[in-house]
């Protein structure tokens, strides 16, 4: 019987510091579980052993003022939830009173957390208005650091120019350092930009298995283990995991020689690195930095069933909101748009992976998942006032979107074999409507009826008259057209 | 499909004594079935759609052994779908960018026609760009509550509105000021509310009343009523309260009853009436209403006064097994629930559940309704009660608050009143108790708690609690 103790505290006056347990319960741990560890098995930020909660008090209670909205690395997972906001509803009583037992429970030890500490923050930071980032409040809290593996580094900083990675053996080393949290560093060097570094040392394995190691630089960075290259990362850019690379190897229980590489060109600068035995979910950093980890998600492939076409609706990146994705079983596939009328990309391979989409809170992007993705057209393919208004499905599942204008209805029919992609569009009566068949590129008319469309073949039969140039144009007349790409 | 599952979990739902038994639904094996929305049919068929897009007809679901269920895929992939109803042959589906007639011409089990009805309002890829769509309402018109962007912007057009989508598949614009809803359905009398979550311009959760032309409070949204040519919705001063920018703006509409953020629940979903004459329980004519973060069901009574819609709302059923998010009471008394806590964790902790709740007809002891009079609040009870516990106002006790109405997210409970029960005057039945109560206040919830009241037979409320939301004072 859960009720009995929940009505006890209800009917109690109103809740003051020393329930804090209560109140997590009542406000918190519907998300981060009654135990700390993040409700539904983890699916959400753990306070258990999190960093975040620990050391300087100001960390959290400004997440608790305001919020935190994006990715945030919680023990080496990362989660893109979003933390709504309490400052607005929480007294400083209460909040002080939910923190301190956060601070305390499960394991944590860090000081309680005062009424007048929550007063000076939210009055210091009164003109916020909008949630924190991870990286904002790590730059002005920097979580309390691991314990790393690596051990007797020493990091040596070079003047370099390149956007690529030196050969040391020529260089001569502006600075050498003992590091002796054993982190690697870009902060470590003299210079903010256009230098190279590396970092030798001892990394020490737990044990025999197999192992990740997870590197991300802005700008460029490889890992070497026992004199071996593991993992590069080679021109410019950021480090926010777009460009993090991971690398595997086997290692036996005990101590190997470690390297890092690292050069920068200009602007930011960053290195980060961290290791993990192979299905151990979160990293261990060997970088001061923690950047460059991904969400563990597994792909979920969205595939035809039974020798059917799959439709698909949701946000696809390429194409607009109304998106209309179609798989087909012969590996061919494209995203319609009903907000354009059209069949904007086309590709083959894959067709979609549901991760961006139906994990979370969906906020991932969703590209095609194939490849050799062509981008037809991306404005309005029908007259203006023409209307979407559906789809139907053939006993092969293949579709035929509908739209209309005034009394006029257009068909637009797909289905696909082999390498070939053939849609039938029709129109019922009336005067000839324009489709455009490509913004993106003409129409280069090889031999009969048979042309280039960018880089693909394009085949045209019936009823119509095509443009010249761009956009590529087919004023419908009653009837059907087929139209037949196929990659080259 | 026969589910290979035989074993499921039922139990007695532990805030409500022995007298609603709560099952869990089994469901098809290897599927992720995070259920936003439901749908009843003929032949007691049940349509779920899932938040992946996916609708599956359960047949089994109303019988005596639910290992007898056997379930059936409809159609893929669909818009994450927040509203279905079955009506003349076709599943009506509210998804994201759009109100879609589906059906099954060929008879083959398989959908294969998706007529788009209505896809006026804009989407721009945002994942919170929420549609719930209800049931038709009496003109046939479906109602769809568009979340704000990202619930804190409206930044394409109808974001932050109430529509209706007329059965030829026209939009009408009809209330500006919408946060983050949560569910939406009618009032036996076919007044139509939805449920909207504590945010910017929501110092509580509620259940509002959507009537036609009425501002529901938060300006966020405002300006579309230039494409419409509609009149311009109120912009409320920051910081103030509902009460006050009322007598600036006739049609801000007041929550019909507040939801206290953490006492009731944290996320108020689905809203449905009880027109079960009687099979669930001696509710009927009172709405339920569902809970994400929770895992609860909350039961509301309604009345008019002053020509508002306000009231009290009591915890009910508890104990499910994730979030809540849709509901559908069948006309058998069966109550369907499906939940889901991707995104949004709740204290149930599977990430997907479909359950139903049956009663076993012996009537739980409620305060039935509470409503406000001219002197104070009268309370119905389910069974008659102790005359001596129940006309002693020592039995009760009331305070109430209200909210900042404020471009924060949430409020404090503010204004804090402290109202005296003078008297408890015991009807000759003993279901009816009249108190007369000094210092309420106009505009705040008033707090009831009245752990002291036995039935004649000594038994306790289940429910000693009671939020009602005093809009009005009766004239």
């Amino acid at each position: 019987m859960r009720v009995p103790l929940l009505w006890a505290f209800l009917l109690c006056p109103p809740l003051t510091a020393q329930d804090g347990a209560q109140l997590y319960g009542l406000y918190c741990g519907a998300c981060h579980g009654a135990d700390g560890n993040g409700a539904t098995g983890g699916q959400f930020p753990p306070l258990a052993g999190s960093p975040w909660v620990a050391g300087d008090e100001e960390r959290a209670i400004r997440i608790v003022l305001h919020g935190l909205h994006g990715p945030v690395n919680v023990k080496g997972r990362t989660y893109n939830l979003e933390m709504p906001p309490q400052g607005a509803m929480l007294p400083d009583d209460q909040i002080a009173a939910i923190l301190t037992h956060v601070r305390s429970s499960w394991g944590n030890a860090s000081p309680a957390v005062a009424p007048a500490k929550v007063a000076t923050i939210r009055a210091a930071q009164q003109q916020r208005k909008t949630p924190w980032t991870a990286e904002e409040l790590l730059r002005d809290f920097p979580l309390p650091l691991e314990k790393s593996a690596l051990s007797q580094l020493i990091s040596r900083s070079y003047e370099w120019s390149k956007p690529e990675m030196p050969d040391f053996s020529t260089l001569q080393a502006l600075n050498t350092e003992e590091e002796h949290d054993g982190l690697l560093d870009a902060a470590d060097a003299p210079r903010k930009e256009h230098f190279a570094m590396t970092w030798e040392g001892t990394f020490t394995a737990p044990q025999e298995g197999s192992y990740e190691f997870l590197l991300d630089a802005d700008d460029g960075a490889a890992l070497h283990l026992d004199g071996k290259k593991l993992v590069e990362i080679t021109g410019i850019g950021p480090a926010n995991g777009g460009r993090s690379k991971i690398g595997k190897i086997d290692l036996k229980a005990g101590s190997i020689p470690f390297r890092a590489e690292y050069y920068e060109f200009t602007g930011q600068e960053a290195v980060s690195a961290a290791w993990r035995l192979k299905g151990q979910k979160g990293w261990n950093w060997l970088s001061r930095e923690h950047m460059g980890a991904r969400p563990d998600l597994e792909p979920i492939p969205i595939e035809p069933e039974n020798g059917r076409a799959v439709i698909y609706r949701n946000f696809i990146t390429g194409t607009t909101p109304r998106a209309i994705g179609v798989g087909f079983p012969s590996g061919i596939n494209l995203a319609y748009s009903a907000d354009h009328l059209a069949p904007e990309i086309l590709w083959t391979g894959p067709f979609l992976d549901g991760t961006g989409k139906w994990l979370e809170r969906g906020t991932n992007p969703s590209p095609p998942a194939g490849d050799r993705v062509v981008k037809c057209s991306s404005s309005p393919a029908l007259p203006a006032g023409t209307r979407f208004r559906g789809y139907e499905l053939d006993p092969a599942g293949n579709p035929t979107f509908i739209s209309t204008l005034g009394q006029q209805i257009i068909r637009d029919h797909f289905e696909a074999s082999g390498g070939t992609l053939t849609r039938r569009i029709s129109l019922n009566s009336g005067a000839p409507v324009r489709v455009v068949i490509s913004d993106a590129f003409a129409w280069e008319l090889t031999n009969d009826q048979t042309g280039k469309l960018g880089p693909l073949e394009l085949h045209i039969e019936g009823a119509g008259t095509l443009s010249q140039g761009k956009p590529f144009t087919l004023d419908l007349t009653p009837g059907t057209v087929t139209l037949t790409y196929r990659w080259k | 499909m026969k589910s290979a599952a035989s074993l499921f979990a039922a139990s007695i739902l532990a805030s409500s004594a022995a007298d609603y038994l709560r099952e869990e639904i089994p469901l098809p094996p290897g599927e992720v079935m995070e259920i936003g929305s439901i749908a009843l049919m003929p032949e007691d068929r049940v349509a779920v759609a899932t938040r992946r897009g996916d609708i599956w007809i359960v047949e089994g679901a109303h019988g005596q052994d639910l290992n007898q269920v056997r379930w059936k895929k409809f159609a893929r992939n669909l818009h994450e779908p927040l509203g279905m109803f079955w009506q003349e042959g076709s599943l009506w589906v509210t998804q994201r960018p759009e109100v879609t007639r589906i059906t099954d011409t060929d008879a083959d089990g398989l959908a294969d026609r998706f007529e788009t009805i209505c896809a006026e309002w804009q989407i721009k890829g945002d994942y919170h760009e929420y549609a719930f769509g209800s049931t038709p309402d009496k003109e046939g018109n479906i109602w769809v509550v568009l979340c704000l962007t990202g619930s804190f912007t409206s930044e394409c057009p109808w974001r932050g509105w109430c529509v209706r989508v007329t059965p030829k598949g026209e939009m009408i614009p009809t209330c500006p000021g919408i946060r983050s809803p949560g569910g939406i359905g009618f009032n036996p009398q076919g007044d139509c509310f939805y449920t909207d979550n504590q945010g910017v311009w929501n110092g509580s959760s509620s259940l509002k009343w959507l009537k036609p032309g009425s501002f529901q409070g938060n300006p966020t949204g405002n300006r579309w009523h230039e494409l419409a040519k509609l009149p311009k919705p109120p912009e409320p001063a920051d910081k103030s309260r509902m009460v006050t920018e009322r007598e600036r703006f006739p049609d801000l509409m007041p929550p019909a009853v507040i939801f206290p953020h953490g006492k009731v629940g944290q996320s108020p979903t689905a809203v449905i009436a009880d027109e079960s004459d009687g099979r669930f329980g001696p509710f009927t004519g009172q709405m339920l209403v569902g809970e994400q973060t929770h895992s609860q069901v909350q039961r509301v009574c309604l009345e008019k006064v002053n020509g508002l819609y306000q009231g009290a709302v009591f915890h009910f059923l508890d104990g499910f097994q994730a979030g809540i998010v849709p509901m559908r009471l069948a006309a058998d008394g069966t109550l369907f629930i499906g939940g889901t806590n991707r995104g949004w964790a709740s204290r149930g902790s599977k990430p997907f559940t479909f359950e139903r709740v049956r009663w076993n007809g012996t009537t739980p002891f409620e305060i039935h309704t509470m409503s406000a009079t001219k002197a104070g609040f009268d309370l119905t009870f389910t069974a008659p009660v102790d005359p001596a516990s129940a006309a002693n106002p020592a039995s009760y006790s009331m305070d109430a608050w209200t909210y900042i109405y404020q471009s924060e997210y949430g409020s404090p409970e503010v204004d804090q009143a402290k109202p005296v029960i003078r008297k408890a005057t015991v009807s000759g039945d003993g279901r009816r108790v009249s108190l007369e109560i000094d210092g309420r206040v106009r505009g705040h919830v008033h707090h009831l708690a009245a752990p002291g009241i036995k039935s004649t037979t000594g038994t306790a409320l289940v429910h000693a609690e009671a939020w009602y939301t005093l809009n009005e004072i009766p004239r």
